[in-house]
């Protein structure tokens, strides 16, 4: 018995495998995705000069990109390749910790409300709707604000207020799943809803968590590059989003520091768009109204 | 010479899975007056045969070969402009099962009938607008009712209503695609009764395609069996229901209950239709044949003539 | 007759909803900024003071008496418009923040016309060319333009046309120095300025938008009716204008309107690349300073605004689509 499932599971995996080489889209985000990971991974490996800020070149501040310094120094003379390649690292692990909280709060808030209905139902999607009236960028800012800019105030600060779409869509999700049989059997042989829900549900509603998640990612990494261009970063952590605002704060706009300006925002899109990409072919796979059309 | 002559005619679809052979080759005539019962299975190719006469094929299906003669034009050399302009509407009109989507729910039922009339003909709207209502009267609503929207008509009229619209600019070739399917047993009997009025009356000749044997042979002169892909016998429906001659068709006729006939009960035919991307060897209905013989499924069978007007596609018939 | 008395229904169901929601927000608004770490004196006032004035500060403010007492002078004070008082800038948060609302409904609205113009018009050539090369440019562009962050975007856009080609701007909403004859020299001098913020804006906005109008329009190609229409003979340009355009409206209207949430983060972020004086810069400001009492003031005033946006969405979603006032 055991063995046919994991068999079961491995032939799913293959086949979805599959269906996801097909989507072009799908392959380079992925492409671009590994390869931020790894620099990011092996940024004290790949980064030629260190990036504390007492470690700067004195002779070299602001300068355009040289031979020296491939992409050009900031305004403590720091080499921005370097602080490109430290910032990924961090960028990074901000959207995935911050996506984890919303999955989290998301996946609690949607299944619950979808599996019990009735009142739970109605208190938690009032709840939602709150949340989802709340405009994101202002809440995150005072949040932000209030607890301190730290890098796990950011973290915490992105999570709870990103969740409310994933809940919508997992409740929905429940809701389909419960008019199938199968609950109604499991439910009549006397299983418990805990049992139900972890053995039934969950592993029904993973891959729509992981596609939500995906997706999330991309916005999350947004947010923190947005907060942390209002100043609202942590300057312990040098994200992209931090680069940015040094980059605006020094005059980079009105003198032209192009290399200040233009690869921190090239990296924030490229991953981001690796993300979208992903989900954008993950959703081809899972959603099923698309497949039909 | 005949209304409509399809040659060889060859639709495919490109799909993920492959290259489905929708219709292949496939070949009869209509002349000015018939009706004629385009039947099958569902998955047969008698829906994409009407498509393809239409060009309302989806973006994925190609015509690999053939040619479609109406009025000796062959419809598949033209261009769009061409077909849009002077074949549509004019010359030949489909009838769609209307109890679905086919109308728009946005847009007046009258509207919607005199923009396809406005758009063939040069008269005024106000003169479109009295010929939509006396369309109206041809199919039995009360012309004040073009004024409605879709959803203000049950399933029966919206389907007269689909039928005007196919009447609207005096076609020659009528091609109705499960026209009463979705309807009760009392509509579907007003449906083809009206339909056969219209027909005596304006003397249209119709394509009638469905899966259901009673329909055809209330309604149609002719009729011509299809299978998977492929066309397998056409004769007057008078001759495929008391003599048909091929296996399949024989298989059909005998599953269908007759009034006067002996009490006896079902004799489904055995298997299930094939795949059509890769169908199999030789004539493709030999699976499942009682009488298959070694050449069925090494060669495709070629037409007969058997009788007059009697064409049959089996080994057999040698 | 049917219609007002549905619209009614709507409007009360929708406006006690509505009420109940600014409700909470406020509730929300109050605790947040008394239960987050910190001295309360020292954010209401300034974060550097001496331990007497602190005191004497406590008492003047009521901010030794138990919570709901606060909470009950507070919803008093609101009622009397009365927002708090900024430290930095010495005046009434109310005041500061009406100041600006115009110059902020001004970017986002010019910005959203042309981000729900782009989207349709580019949604439609792809849904219609499905899979062909205009529709998978179309939909790279807006993924892009879904990744990118907009004050990038706006950063670029302000170095390329303002700084290097000198063609707009840099700063504000007007040239601070100039003299207006008359009314046209003024609306010229703020659409000068207008233009770079409401362009990146408007097209950064897209990517998602496109995305959902490209979608609702292939499930209306895909529609029994659009097959009719061709077989009607109807030309592929009436087709697209004026049936599926028609049938397109209320899908499009509620994409319309329940977007127009979203792009107010957006505001803010790009209000500070352009310093526009919007409420967005105001918040920044207020952060940067700060300055809680702005800061509280302001956030309150946007939650209630996008409550208020959102009901105004419902009710004019409610007239579209008759089906809403049956329910």
């Amino acid at each position: 018995m055991q063995k046919s499932k994991t068999q079961g599971y491995v032939r799913s995996i293959r086949k979805f495998g599959e269906q996801y080489k097909e989507s072009k889209l799908g392959l380079l985000g992925l492409f671009i995705f590994l390869f931020f990971v790894f620099a990011s991974v092996f940024a004290e490996v790949l980064a030629p000069y260190p990036i504390g800020p007492t470690q700067g070149d004195r002779n070299f501040i602001l300068k355009p990109p040289s031979s020296k310094y491939l992409l050009g120094t900031d305004e403590l003379g720091r080499d921005m390749l370097s602080m490109i390649l430290y910032g990924g690292k961090v960028s990074l692990t901000i959207g995935i910790l911050a996506t984890l909280i919303t999955a989290i709060i998301g996946t609690l808030v949607g299944v619950t409300a979808g599996y019990f209905g009735g009142r739970t139902e109605e208190i938690l999607m009032r709840f939602t709707d709150v949340f989802l009236v709340i405009p994101g960028l202002p809440l995150m800012i005072v949040l932000a604000s209030l607890l301190g800019a730290t890098f796990w105030n950011m973290i915490l600060v992105i999570g709870i207020q990103g969740w409310t779409g994933t809940a919508r869509v997992l409740r929905a999700q429940v809701l389909s799943l419960k008019e199938k049989l199968f609950i109604e059997s499991a439910r009549s042989i006397g299983a418990s809803d805990t049992r139900i829900i972890i053995k039934h549900i969950i592993p029904n509603v993973l891959p729509l968590i992981v596609a939500q998640m995906v997706l999330r990612i991309g916005s999350s990494i947004l947010s923190a590059s947005s907060l942390s261009f209002l100043g609202l970063g942590d300057p312990t952590h040098m994200s992209w989003g931090m680069t940015l605002h040094y980059a605006f704060s020094v005059g980079s706009l009105f003198s032209n520091f192009y290399w200040y300006l233009i690869p921190p925002g090239v990296c924030i899109t490229l991953v981001v768009l690796s993300f979208t990409f992903i989900g954008y072919a993950l959703d081809q796979i899972v959603n099923p109204r698309i497949r039909e059309r | 010479m005949p209304l409509l002559d399809i040659q060889n005619l060859k639709t495919y679809f490109n799909t993920r899975g492959g290259k489905v052979k929708a219709v292949d080759d496939v070949s009869f005539q209509i002349e000015r007056g018939d009706a004629l019962g385009l039947a099958g299975e569902s998955g047969c190719g008698k829906t994409t045969t009407a498509l393809t006469i239409m060009n309302l094929l989806p973006s994925n299906a190609e015509v690999l070969s053939g040619k479609v003669f109406l009025n000796d034009v062959d419809l598949l050399a033209i261009d769009e402009e061409m077909f849009r302009k002077e074949v549509r509407m004019k010359q030949m009109s489909m009838v769609f099962q209307g109890a679905m989507n086919a109308l728009n729910p946005v847009f007046r039922v009258g509207d919607q009938i005199r923009q396809g009339i406005l758009t063939h003909e040069d008269i005024t709207k106000e003169a479109a607008w009295e010929r939509v209502r006396e369309l109206f009267s041809l199919v039995g609503i009360s012309p004040d009712r073009a004024r409605e929207y879709p959803h203000e008509f049950s399933g029966g009229m919206k389907q007269r209503v689909i039928i005007a619209m196919a009447l609207s600019c005096n076609p020659d070739l009528v091609i109705a695609d499960e026209p009463v399917t979705a309807l009760d047993v009392i509509i579907q009997a007003q449906i083809l009764e009206l339909m056969r009025d219209l027909r005596e009356k304006l003397g249209l000749s119709m394509i009638m395609i469905t899966h259901d044997l009673s329909v055809i042979a209330d309604t149609c002169n002719k009729t011509a069996i299809m299978y998977a892909g492929k066309l397998v016998e056409y004769a007057s429906s008078i001759a495929i229901f008391k003599s048909p001659k091929h296996p399949y068709t024989q298989g059909l006729i005998a599953n269908f209950p007759s009034i006067s006939g002996e009490l006896k009960g079902f004799e489904p035919i055995s298997g299930s239709p094939p795949n059509l991307i890769s169908p199999p060897n030789g004539c493709r209905f030999h699976p499942r044949c009682s009488y298959a013989m070694g050449v069925c499924s090494k060669e495709e069978p070629e037409t007969v003539e058997l009788e007059r007007g009697h064409f049959v596609s089996c080994h057999l018939m040698k | 007759m049917a219609i007002i008395l549905g619209m009614g229904r709507v409007i009360a169901k929708r406006g006690v909803y509505a009420i109940m929601l600014i409700f909470i927000m406020t509730i929300i608004n109050f605790f947040l900024f008394r239960i987050m770490p910190g001295d309360p004196v020292a954010m209401m006032v300034s974060p550097s003071i001496t331990a007497e004035v602190r005191q004497i500060l406590l008492t003047k403010f009521g901010l030794d008496k138990p919570m709901h007492i606060q909470f009950i002078k507070y919803i008093q004070q609101l009622l009397k418009g009365n927002f708090g008082l900024s430290f930095v800038y010495q005046r009434p948060v109310i005041d500061l923040v009406l100041e600006r609302v115009p110059n902020t409904v001004l970017l986002l609205l010019s910005s959203y016309v042309i981000t729900v113009i782009l989207s349709i018009i580019l949604g439609l050539i792809a849904a219609w060319r499905r899979g062909g090369k205009l529709d998978i440019s179309f939909t790279i562009f807006g993924l892009w333009m879904h990744s990118m962050p907009i004050f990038w975007l706006g950063g670029l856009l302000l170095l390329f046309f303002s700084v290097r080609l000198g063609l707009f701007p840099v700063i504000g909403v007007s040239t601070p120095w100039l003299v207006h004859e008359n009314i046209f020299s003024y609306i010229s001098d703020v659409a000068h300025h207008l233009f770079i913020p409401m362009m990146t804006l408007g097209i950064g906005n897209i990517g998602g938008m496109f995305l959902i109008t490209r979608n609702s329009l292939l499930d209306i190609f895909s529609e029994d009716y659009i097959l009719t229409a061709k077989a009607l003979g109807l030309s592929n340009r009436t087709i697209l204008f004026h049936n599926v355009l028609r049938n397109a409206m209320l899908p499009l209207s509620t994409i319309i309107l329940m977007r127009l949430g979203f792009i107010i983060g957006g505001a803010v972020t790009t209000e500070t690349v352009f310093t526009w004086p919007g409420v967005g810069l105001l918040i920044y400001n207020a952060v940067m300073q700060e300055d809680y009492p702005l800061l509280q003031g302001a956030f309150l005033i946007i939650t209630i605004s996008a409550v208020l946006a959102n009901f105004l969405a419902e009710v004019i979603y409610g007239y579209l689509d008759p089906r809403v006032r049956y329910e």
